[in-house]
């Protein structure tokens, strides 16, 4: 630890703290811009300049370590003057002319802290010169004029998406933030993740989908979890009148404000036509009719049909959902096809191999941050779960090599030190491949002498070159935390044996080990886990049936899924929107979307998380767990309300915190 | 005691502060009790005493000689000279031209404008007073109070009124401050 003084106050900090920071700590307000608290500090704005006793000139404090017995000072009139000083600077570099600016008058840094600084003119004018505008992005608009080059939206790319797309050109006064070798930012290699108009100070990055529909003093912010997918990003979910504005990325929760395309901006996208009043099929014909009698017809159908309904959910539903969807249809009304739209694929062999072996092999997307060197092996994070191959692609230039195993094209080759492409269907022989080439270079962490499979034979099946493999085998056993990272493509294609040979490589290699797991699955939606943890990871088997529930909510419907419904005489839709399945279904139920639902969600990591609603759901429309609940009512069935105990009831892949 | 006397004039604005000080509504009355209101753009007194006020204040930024001169003549007969919104301020709106320049923005407006005909020109009177570039009264006349806003709050204008009416100098801060 470590003391110091700040403005006469003694502080105790942990070492390598910047004084900034200890000022952050203990609420004394030091005014900076080009500091962030989720950024490498950068020292580029100077706001920040604080008088240390000794030391000869005021100081930024963003970039000086606090060290034992410094004395500091913040507020005197020499620093008030100095921060006037560099304001007045920075205002006269550009175009800063606020009545035409979208963020003026509340969500602009640079104009708050002028008025901090009480500063009503600028002691130097503009220099009246014009930078460069880029409109090209479909996302958001690049504004130099209004830049004051604290580079944070750089830091964001490198930092928070690991994409390294923005950069500066040319020095001095005349710097302009471009992207890539100077592209058009819409023809760049961004990602469209939206990290650096987050942390935007100014005005330069404007945001298309919410510029100039209010201050976030005119809104209402509601903390959530993104559900775009498994990773459970928190997100803050800024409304008005009823409507997302913009999601931004909370940094209190453990993606520390990274998001992703999907997750910032796809769901603003919304174009499917919403749902808001029951419908019933009538001479063949979907008729709208009152909740009243949507329920009776309902309620009559399934009490006929009791145990002949083969019942799907979507695992974009909140856990307290799917629980009650469970509960309804197996437990009370005695069916055996009670699944997810997900059936399984993405998290049933590895459900399966930790029921078997009894444990958690799966670790926490944290062991990302640290890991060294990366297996990828049947998944395309960069579709798939974005936010997770953020985690990689940030720690590259710390010399962190990844290893992508894929027959097809994957969005993370070019990334990749070293591209494996086997046959189709042989993860299973990769591993063995690579657990041979270990054990052959003599590189095995355990005391194995000879491997399962042979090398030659495990080459001869995965048609991987052995150079590649005993490449990969080095990359992987040399490292100090290795990690695999495997998705659905491995379950897809493998048997049960593919989870055992991954576990061997990872044992091999140090992935896991008593101290550290080292594997960890991106499974499918956001509640694709609560899904197997439910049991409700089984194949849709439709035939016979009578019924077909299909709790799809706000999800998209697949053509596998429509296929499957062709024979089933009566089918139910508990949907959001219009789709393919109401015009299938022979009753239709409306139901809320994500965000006007509050509910848990359980990530791929296990880590449970409360979400609240956002919005007020639209007249007539119900929330998927009232309705729920009112069907098991309305059939004499008790649901069971401990959903808690229900996930926790079987063995989870990974340890969960709830 | 005599009432302090106040007078007012624009120059390169769109007269919307003078619009947000009539604003002040009812208050206007009572800034009329505690202060003499002599020449405004909108009194029929055109110009400041030659005898000199105690408070004069400027809208708009300063784009040509003319503004020059009414700039100078008001700076040489008050004792606090106010720049009065964003114009006077900061040069504004029509600083924007800046950008450009004075002869690219004459020849955007009088000749190459979508609604002209093929005669449109720049005007060349030599009675016309000179084009500059867009300056902030304080690049011209040094200046005592800055009072931002496009256009200033009417609570804001009635404030420093009555401040400067009753012989204070405002404090521009905190809920009084604002740039647009």
């Amino acid at each position: 630890m470590v003391n110091i003084t700040i403005n006469g106050k003694q502080i105790e900090v942990e070492d390598g703290t910047t004084v900034l920071n200890a000022a952050r700590q203990n609420d004394i307000k030091i005014p900076t811009l080009c500091d962030h608290p989720n950024l490498t500090p950068y020292g580029g704005c100077r706001l920040c300049v604080v008088e240390v006793k000794g030391m000869r000139v005021p100081i930024a404090s963003c970039t000086l370590p606090a060290s034992n017995g410094m004395v500091i000072e913040t507020e005197t009139d020499s620093l008030k003057k100095s921060r006037s000083t560099i304001l007045s600077l920075l205002f006269s570099e550009r175009n800063h002319f606020c009545p035409f600016c979208q963020v003026s008058g509340g969500d602009c840094e640079l104009q708050n802290s002028a008025y901090d600084e009480h500063m009503t003119h600028w002691e130097m004018q503009p220099q009246w010169t014009n930078f460069p505008v880029d409109t090209s992005h479909s996302r958001f608009i690049l504004d130099n004029n209004r830049c004051i080059l604290c580079r944070r939206c750089i830091r964001a790319c490198a930092e928070m998406s690991g994409n390294f797309t923005l950069g500066v050109e040319e020095r001095g006064s005349a710097t302009i933030v471009v992207a890539d070798s100077n592209v058009p930012l819409g023809e760049s290699t961004c990602v469209s993740c939206g990290s650096c108009v987050q942390v935007c100070p100014t005005g330069a990055l404007i945001d298309r989908s919410s510029a100039y529909l209010g201050h976030d003093k005119n809104m209402t912010v509601t903390r959530s979890v993104c559900r775009g997918c498994s990773l459970g990003c928190g997100i803050m979910i800024h409304t008005r009148d009823n409507r997302i504005v913009k999601i931004t990325g909370d940094y209190e929760n453990r993606n520390a404000g990274t998001l992703c395309e999907t997750g910032r901006y796809k769901t603003l996208d919304e174009k499917r036509v919403r749902l808001t009043t029951p419908m019933k099929r009538v001479a063949g014909q979907l008729t709208a009719t009152s909740w009243e009698n949507a329920l009776t017809t309902l309620a009559s159908n399934l009490t006929s049909n009791k145990n002949s309904i083969a019942a799907l959910a979507s695992t974009r539903l909140t856990v307290e959902s799917m629980a009650a969807f469970k509960s309804l249809f197996a437990d009370g009304l005695g069916n055996d096809v009670v699944t997810s739209i997900e059936e399984g694929r993405p998290t049933a062999l590895q459900a399966k191999y930790a029921e078997a072996n009894g444990e958690a092999i799966e670790g926490k997307l944290d062991t990302l941050r640290t890991s060294d060197c990366v297996l990828l092996i049947g998944a395309d994070l960069s579709e798939t779960h974005e936010v997770a191959s953020f985690y990689i692609k940030r720690n590259m230039p710390k010399g962190t090599r990844l290893i992508v195993v894929d027959p097809s094209e994957n969005g993370m080759d070019d990334l990749a030190n070293l591209n494996l492409k086997p046959k189709a269907g042989t993860d299973e022989a990769v591993f063995d491949a690579l657990e041979a080439a270990i054990v052959k270079e003599g590189l095995a962490r355990t005391d194995m002498k000879k491997s399962k499979v042979a090398l030659d034979v495990a080459l001869n099946a995965c048609g991987l070159a052995e150079e590649d493999v005993v490449d990969a085998a080095r990359m992987l056993a040399e490292a100090v935390a290795p990690v695999i990272v495997y998705g659905k493509g491995i379950s897809a294609f493998g048997g049960e044996a593919v989870m055992d040979a991954m576990v061997r490589v990872a044992k091999l290699t140090g992935a896991s080990d008593s101290e550290r797991r080292g594997i960890l699955s991106v499974k499918g939606e956001a509640n694709s886990l609560a899904a197997a943890q439910l049991k409700m990871d089984v194949p849709f088997e439709v035939k016979d049936r009578k019924v077909a529930y299909v709790a799809v909510g706000d999800d998209y419907v697949t053509k596998r899924l429509l296929k499957a419904l062709e024979d089933v005489p009566y089918v139910v839709a508990q949907a959001s929107y219009e789709s393919a399945l109401t015009d299938r279904a022979d009753l239709v139920l409306p139901v809320n979307i994500w965000a006007e639902e509050a509910g848990h969600a359980l990530n791929t990591e296990g880590r449970l998380q409360f979400a609240e609603a956002a919005l007020t759901r639209p007249e007539g429309v119900r929330s998927n767990f009232d309705l729920l609940n009112e069907v098991a009512k309305l059939l004499g069935v008790t649901l069971n309300e401990d959903w808690r105990t229900a996930l926790t009831a079987r063995t989870s892949v990974v340890e969960l915190e709830i | 005691m005599t009432k302090p006397k106040i007078s007012s004039d624009w120059m390169a604005g769109c007269s919307g502060c003078h619009m947000s000080l009539l604003d002040i509504d009812e208050r206007l009355l009572e800034i009329a009790e505690l202060a003499d209101i002599r020449a405004t753009p909108i009194t029929d007194l055109k110009e400041p005493d030659e005898s000199g006020v105690d408070v004069g204040i400027l809208e708009g930024g300063v784009n040509n000689s003319s503004n020059e001169e009414v700039a100078h003549r008001m700076r040489s007969r008050c004792k606090i000279l106010v720049a009065f919104g964003d114009c006077a301020v900061f040069g504004g709106v029509p600083a924007l031209r800046n950008m450009c320049g004075t002869q690219e923005a004459l020849q955007r407006a009088y000749v190459d404008i979508e609604s002209n005909d093929d005669s449109g020109k720049i005007p060349s009177d030599p009675e016309l007073a000179v084009m500059s570039n867009v300056r902030a009264l304080h690049e011209v006349v040094p200046v005592d109070l800055h009072v931002p806003g496009c256009p200033p709050d009417p609570d804001v204008i009635y404030y420093v009124l009555k401040e400067l009416a009753e012989g204070r100098m405002p404090e521009i801060k905190d809920e009084n401050l604002h740039w647009h």
